[in-house]
């Protein structure tokens, strides 16, 4: 049976939004984390906080579960959501700042929360700007900031916000949650298959349930239909461009590109990071020395386009490269 | 002229828009004036002491036009000939000697029209020539030619039997005018400093500035200044780009190779375009493509240095680098004989913003949702959207996702590619199904499939308050 059995709703939603915990109660890992949270909801205050860890360990979510507690149901009208790497610029997050510290403040909370999200992403003079609004407004607002990488925050930030570190979720409880939205969800499944969801996606909640997700809109969610997905997630036209330009055949490697460009609307620094993803993978066959090889110029063509050069030179370059590298490795294919 | 691409199954639009009368024929009243007056001596039966008349002026300003509107307008039947159809003293004969012979006592009488009569070669036509200058004279019927130049060494003798009928170049004005008049009539929306820009490049030829603005319309949808900037270019500029790039293909010496850059009539970033289109027909050894891609690369880091950091002394090295540094990459091609190519990344470039600004404007609605940035959605969840929308036989799952996050259609061609139909088709499907009333025999309870319903609904309404830049979402599509 596939997947239209039960669901007859004519809406659907990405699963990692559908099954989303609303509250800190559904959070059924980061026990640490959670307990601590719940400690400020009950005491109805909080200072600045640092969230750290991994992707899909539920970062944002948890920010989201602890104003929802705090505010109830209609808690975003008291939270500004901010993500640094979509936001231009510390000036445009400090007018943001500025006007939401301004406006209505909760009943009972004494403050509002500013969630600033992908904080590792600023640079370390923008993130002393941060600093400094950070002081200045917290009278009526507290800061939660979200990273990956918590070494990237500088220290004077650091300092001033409580800790909380985020670990890679368990197998048991990944795969009990992707058990819990098959069946919800009414999906035909191998308990093996979220197994191999859970080792693929190595604790990250979020991939997992997309492929969870994808994989039950083909039919039944196998061992193999999850590696089917996780194939067809990295698109096959960009290794068919390399080994093209390796097989010497530029203009046609060229033409792939520039197709690619066109109908997934790449930027250039997109296709160069699913480039060095391809050369790394296994599926990609290169001598194992040749892909160092090709990955250091794979990085100077991304060092070129951080730059700020054209896209279509760049990659060109690069393929020309490729052609040339194929030669001398005596690639054929 | 540049683009002389037109779309098959369409007509060109010299030729929609071609006069049919001859007061559509459009500022040249003196020439009109002229040219009556030798015609209407046919009319009244009395031959003219010159039988031929040469039309001569700039091309594309109405000379053929008004010949066949005279036709058209007097029922003449008109008996066209260009250069190919009479090189030969024998083929004059046969083609217009015979038709000037004709008499036209009744029926129609015959136009016989000789165009670009300055195409004949001057030494290997000159017995057609001859035979041209013996049958005018004793024509039937009127011959006229048409001439760009009519003072060149081969036709000049044609003089003496042919009234001179000069045509005036247009103005720019008149120029932009024609053209504005096609915009209104195609409906399309044009900027006049774009219809000002064609004017200019195309020099009062009307013809291929028309062809200009078919090419850039038919391939965009609409006429901006810089889609004019980067598509059209004048005949001589052609030139110049073609002789820019053989004098750094070609080039013996660096300071050649930098000089034809630095002094080129195009400016550096148009050049480096068309090197970066035309180095592998150039260099068809990868070393060799290679080497002369890396410093053109180098050129171009050079170039955004310079830019952007305000040090304008750094386009010596752009320069450097993508003259001399493209000139002598060369080490083990041939001299390649291949003709140049126009720049596809041009042509290239408005369709990527168009998809580069969809792409953008889904990660939105999505990272609203999952509760992510926008780039986040892009690298971690389209992908998986692309499989669903792409990958997956049955498009029930897309179809309702589509409805889900309220998509327009430009949203789901984007993630469905060449599925999209397929995929739309389904959402009407689902759609059209709800609207009839549903069989009892749900396998789910009813309050909980109306929550979810409901939920579903609610997110639309949001979506579509916040989605600012889209037009049309499904909803109002397919109601």
């Amino acid at each position: 049976m596939g997947y239209m059995a039960l669901s007859t709703s004519i809406y659907e939603l990405l699963w990692v939004e559908k099954y989303r915990p609303k509250t800190l109660d559904e959070i059924i890992n980061q026990e640490e984390v959670v307990s601590r949270l719940k400690k400020f909801v009950e005491t109805k205050n909080m200072p600045h906080l640092l969230f750290a860890g991994p992707a899909g360990t539920g970062k944002t979510t948890a920010a989201h579960a602890l104003a929802h507690d705090l505010y109830g149901e209609n808690y975003r009208q008291y939270m500004l959501e901010l993500n640094a790497s979509d936001e231009r610029g510390i000036n445009v997050i400090r007018e943001k700042v500025k006007e939401f510290a301004r406006s209505r403040t909760p009943p009972e909370i004494p403050f509002k929360i500013v969630l600033l999200d992908e904080a590792d992403n600023m640079t370390a003079d923008a993130q002393q700007a941060l600093r400094r609004l950070m002081e200045l407004y917290s009278v009526n607002t507290r800061f939660i900031l979200i990273a990956n990488y918590p070494s990237k925050i500088i220290d004077p930030i650091q300092s001033r916000c409580a800790f909380f570190r985020f670990q890679p979720l368990k197998k048991e409880d990944v795969v009990a949650r992707l058990k819990y939205i098959a069946e919800n969800e009414g999906v035909d499944y191998d308990y093996e298959a979220l197994e191999t969801i859970y080792e693929i996606s190595e604790g990250d909640m979020r991939k997992a349930i997309n492929i969870l997700q994808a994989a039950a809109a083909i039919g039944k969610v196998t061992v193999d239909a999850v590696y089917k997905v996780v194939g067809m997630a990295k698109p096959k036209e960009v290794r068919q461009m390399l080994q093209l330009a390796l097989k010497g055949d530029f203009n046609a490697a060229r033409n792939l590109m520039r197709k690619l460009m066109i109908e997934y609307g790449l930027s250039g620094e997109d296709l160069i990071k699913q480039v060095h993803r391809v050369v790394m993978s296994n599926d990609f066959k290169v001598p194992e020395e040749a892909r160092v090889l090709i990955a250091d110029y794979v990085g100077e063509i991304h060092f070129r386009l951080v730059e700020g050069s054209d896209d279509d030179i760049q990659l060109s370059a690069f393929l020309a490269w490729l052609s040339m590298i194929g030669q001398r490795l005596g690639v054929e294919e | 002229m540049s683009l002389r691409r037109v779309k098959k199954g369409n007509i060109p639009w010299i030729i929609k828009y071609r006069p049919r009368t001859i007061e559509e024929v459009a500022n040249q009243e003196e020439a009109k004036k002229r040219f009556l007056a030798w015609f209407k001596q046919w009319l009244e039966g009395k031959k003219p002491s010159k039988r031929g008349a040469l039309l001569y002026g700039p091309p594309g300003v109405g000379k053929t036009s008004l010949v066949e509107a005279v036709a058209r307008q007097y029922r003449f039947e008109l008996l066209e000939l260009n250069a190919s159809d009479y090189r030969s003293a024998e083929a004059i004969r046969r083609t217009v000697g015979v038709a000037a012979r004709k008499k036209p006592l009744w029926g129609r009488g015959i136009i016989i029209l000789l165009d670009e009569i300055d195409g004949i070669a001057p030494r290997e036509d000159s017995g057609g020539l001859r035979a041209l200058l013996e049958i005018i004279p004793e024509s039937e019927n009127p011959i006229v030619m048409t001439a760009n130049d009519p003072w060149k060494d081969q036709i000049r003798p044609l003089h003496q039997v042919s009234e001179l009928i000069p045509f005036k170049s247009l103005s720019l004005t008149q120029v932009i005018a024609i053209l504005q008049r096609i915009c209104d009539l195609e409906g399309l929306e044009c900027e006049r400093e774009a219809l000002r820009y064609i004017a200019e490049v195309e020099r009062g030829d009307v013809r291929a500035a028309i062809n200009d603005l078919q090419a850039i319309a038919e391939g965009y949808g609409r006429v901006t200044l810089t889609l004019a900037r980067l598509l059209v270019r004048g005949r001589e500029k052609k030139y110049e780009i073609f002789q820019t790039l053989n004098q750094i293909f070609y080039a013996d010496k660096a300071w050649k190779a930098r000089m034809a850059i630095s002094n080129s009539q195009e400016d550096y970033e148009t050049v480096i375009a068309w090197l970066n289109d035309n180095i592998p027909r150039k260099y068809e050894d990868p070393r060799d493509a290679y080497r002369a891609f890396d410093a053109l690369s180098r050129a171009t880091i050079m170039l955004n240095r310079a830019k952007f950091g305000g040090n304008w002394s750094l386009l010596n090295y752009v320069f450097t680098l993508a003259g001399p540094g493209v000139a002598f990459a060369r080490k083990y091609s041939q001299i390649s004989r291949q003709r140049y190519s126009y720049p596809d990344r041009i042509k290239m470039l408005a369709r990527l913003r168009e998809v580069r600004e969809t792409r953008e404007r889904l990660a939105q609605k999505i990272a609203e949702g999952v509760l992510s940035s926008r780039r986040l959605v892009k690298s971690e969840i389209l992908p998986f959207l692309f499989i669903i929308f792409r990958e997956v036989e049955d498009p029930s799952m897309a179809a309702r996702l589509a409805l889900g996050y309220n998509l327009d259609m430009k949203e789901v061609e984007f993630l469905a590619g060449p599925r999209a139909r397929e995929i739309l088709q389904a959402i009407e499907k689902i759609k059209r199904a709800r609207r009839e009333p549903r069989k009892p025999s749900s396998s789910r309870p009813e309050v909980e499939e109306k929550e979810a319903e409901k939920k579903g609904a609610r997110r639309a309404t949001r979506k579509r308050g916040r989605a600012k830049g889209s037009s049309t979402t499904l909803d109002s599509f397919f109601s």
